[in-house]
């Protein structure tokens, strides 16, 4: 009567960790009580129980938009299993961003958002409108805390707050997540609750309305919640699959309300321009499927595909794959490649024909919602460092993406159009450097 | 130059040129304190206060004492008794690396060994006689409400797999807060240093243990703690299958092609210890489970 010992389960280094933490907790507390005075807890020092993971990242799109962002992520592991852990992030983003104008032969001027004088902005003739003055910083805190409530039972509840000059977002979340079959399966449930509220600088402009009129209305709010199912399962000592299908469904003031539409006669001259209107409510559901596999104790690759579609029309796909390669048993290396696809949502346009019959009831140009394909590429080295403080190790990573979004934009371009670069490809960079200990 | 403790003696005595070693015996193990040449009277002074923890520890836990914390639990069965507060952390470990092992590691798998006896003989036990103890094994079948627990008639508790790491790291951290020496805590081949001496890395010579093959594993530490797991003394021969002593709780029988030996390293004598344990309860797989919990490990 001899049991055949079970697969381990692969990522489950959290017994090391938890393991850490229990050591700890019984050896600072023993030391506390000891019954020699001279007694002291020996590496129970308070950075060691938690752990830290920092990075700052630089985002910059090929004459558009660039960013900043702190990020850190606090995390304390207790002696029972339960898990704290915060973050907190910050976003300063500066640079142009589209309005969702058409380009002209003629030059274009537009007031900004603030409706100041000297923010006013102009287009020159043959370039892609863009508000040069966007600037925005963002703050955002978080929380989670996850207590195994059975061996084989797990929940988590969490919370998200962020805030920005014209947006403020509250977020809820929830997860119940059950290990069997030798915890070679687990089954999880998650669900979130999200609101928003919207202060645009200037008003809210009043959905589908002339641009000239400025017609501006108040504050806005939306509000969504989402589910997610997902099953992890065991395949092969080296091989671990996960499967998941979400959907979610917001209702409110879903439009960007700085984004408004060229109109444009038969012959491609802008007559004027109309504020988007999307419909107050949508729905979006996806599958994902994600493999990791470890061919050995230096290589192993993780690849992914991901399907979306809503009720706007969007479809997407994505594949993705990356590549940990340990180089030795301090540095290792992480390139990715990422693929992805959508169609555009059926009330997209990139121009309303001020010839056409029929009104349309929602329309917006916001490239995206259009039909693009992108491609991202990246690197990613970690290096481990000597710890300090009683921790073991520190690590020290950077990271660089690069991303390039073409438009497959079908629309036939008016013959005054024609020679222009309507739709011109997003290039852009991502730098991030982290240190985690 | 020796002093006399409660229950050994303790001497000091050279170890190299640049070290000495102070010794004594503790929990049915060789143990010693090594430090950097010194007087010998310090030397002695330090060594005392690590064998008395020692000793203080052995006493409290001896399951072959009748004075010591465990016979007075097992003298308490079926009862709800509340525990001091170091017994008390000592079960909340044991409970969680229970949890964490997936029940591999149980301190209730002691009665087992009313069936086994590892003389290195071929007396293997009958499997009705297994199957008799293994319903009085089970750490969730205690009842453990911190700081009161309930044993169940017919269990046993047994700090044994975990006390002399525990022990190693008691004993650290008292020589860590009183002395800003190098020094290393070796209890029966489960030590601990705080940072080499100015000469080098500590030496450690990990044993093999089959007996064929003479050479030793000898590895450099620098800090950190070493635990070692094995069945190099105590097991059972029979035709050409070795069973090692370390039994499954499960099964109430060892765990087939496990390595002879199992020695991990952590920052903690308590965590290498708890890892080598498992590790061997993984029988084949113990290399598969060491490397996904990325220690440094040696399995023999």
């Amino acid at each position: 009567m001899q049991l055949k010992p079970k697969p381990p389960r692969i990522g489950s280094a959290k017994m090391r960790r938890g393991l850490m933490a229990a050591s700890c907790a019984l050896l600072g507390a023993a030391g506390a009580r000891a019954q020699d005075t001279h007694a002291a807890p020996a590496d129970s020092g308070i950075l060691e129980d938690w752990s830290v993971d920092s990075a700052l990242a630089y985002y910059h799109e090929d004459g558009r938009i660039q960013a900043i962002e702190p990020i850190v992520n606090v995390s304390k592991l207790f002696a029972d299993g339960e898990t704290l852990s915060l973050n907190a992030t910050f976003d300063s983003l500066s640079g142009s961003s589209p309005n969702g104008a058409l380009t002209s032969h003629t030059a274009q001027t537009f007031s900004s958002p603030s409706g100041k004088a000297a923010h006013r902005y102009s287009t020159a003739p043959g370039q892609l409108p863009v508000d040069p003055n966007y600037e925005d910083d963002r703050i955002a805190v978080g929380a989670n805390w996850s207590v195994p409530i059975t061996r084989v039972t797990q929940v988590s509840v969490g919370g998200k707050v962020s805030g920005e000059d014209d947006f403020y977002s509250v977020t809820l979340d929830a997860s119940i997540a059950h290990d069997f079959n030798e915890k070679n399966t687990t089954l999880s449930l998650g669900l979130y609750d999200e609101f928003d509220s919207l202060r645009p600088i200037g008003g809210a402009p009043a959905a589908g309305s002339d641009y000239a009129l400025a017609e501006k209305t108040g504050d806005k709010t939306k509000d969504g919640v989402g589910a997610l199912l997902g099953l992890t399962q065991v395949m092969t000592r080296n091989w671990l699959s996960e499967i998941n299908v979400s959907v979610d469904r917001f209702k409110g003031y879903l439009n960007d309300p700085y984004k408004f539409t060229s109109i444009i006669d038969g012959a491609g001259s802008t007559l004027g321009y109309e504020y988007e209107n999307r419909p107050d409510q949508r729905t979006r559901k996806s599958a994902y499927w994600d493999n990791r596999i470890a061919w050995s104790t230096r290589l192993s690759t993780a690849a992914s595909l991901r399907y979306m579609s809503d009720n706007w029309g969007v479809r997407s796909d994505t594949a993705q794959a990356h590549l940990h390669w340990s180089l030795s048993d301090n540095r290792y290396v992480e390139p990715s490649i990422r693929w992805y696809r959508q169609t555009a949502a059926a009330f997209y346009t990139p121009f309303i024909l001020s010839t056409s019959e029929v009104p349309m009831a929602y329309q917006s140009s916001d490239s995206r919602l259009g039909p693009f394909h992108a491609l991202t590429f990246g690197f990613k080295y970690a290096q481990k460092l000597p710890g300090f403080g009683g921790r073991a190790e520190s690590e020290f990573s950077v990271r660089a993406e690069y991303y390039q979004q073409i438009l497959d934009e079908r629309t036939p371009t008016p013959a005054g159009l024609q020679g222009l670069d309507l739709y011109p490809d997003l290039k852009a960079i991502l730098i991030q450097v982290g240190w985690r200990f | 130059m020796r002093a006399d403790g409660p229950d050994s003696t303790i001497t000091v005595e050279s170890r190299g040129e640049h070290l000495l070693a102070v010794r004594f015996t503790a929990m049915a193990s060789p143990c010693e304190v090594l430090v950097p040449r010194m007087s010998r009277e310090t030397a002695l002074a330090i060594g005392a206060a690590a064998a008395e923890e020692a000793w203080r520890i052995e006493k409290k836990y001896s399951r072959f004492r009748n004075d010591s914390v465990t016979a007075w639990i097992h003298g308490h069965r079926d009862a709800t008794i509340e525990l001091d507060e170091e017994t008390a952390s000592l079960m909340a470990f044991a409970s969680r690396c229970f949890d964490l092992s997936d029940g591999l590691f149980d301190i209730t798998s002691g009665v087992l060994r009313r069936a086994w006896t590892f003389d290195g003989s071929d007396r293997i036990p009958d499997a009705a006689a297994i199957d008799r103890l293994l319903p009085l094994v089970g750490f969730d079948k205690l009842q453990w409400h911190p700081p009161h627990l309930m044993l169940p008639a017919g269990m046993e508790l047994d700090f044994g797999g975990i006390g002399k790491e525990y022990a190693v790291d008691r004993a650290y951290s008292l020589l860590a807060d009183i002395e800003k020496i190098p020094f290393l805590v070796n209890f029966g081949g489960d030590l601990r240093a705080n940072r080499p001496p100015l000469h080098g890395p500590w030496q450690v010579a990990i044993e093999r243990p089959d007996t064929h093959c003479e050479a030793t594993l000898l590895l450099d530490l620098e800090h950190g703690a070493l635990a070692t797991s094995g069945d190099s003394r105590r097991y059972l021969l029979k035709g050409g299958i070795r069973y090692g002593h370390i039994l499954h709780p499960g099964t109430g029988w060892p765990v087939p092609d496990s390595p002879r030996s199992v020695t991990v390293a952590a920052s903690s004598c308590t965590e290498a210890g708890l890892l080598s344990t498992v590790a061997l309860l993984h029988g084949s797989g113990a290399r598969a489970f060491l490397e996904e919990q990325d220690v440094r490990y040696w399995l023999l």
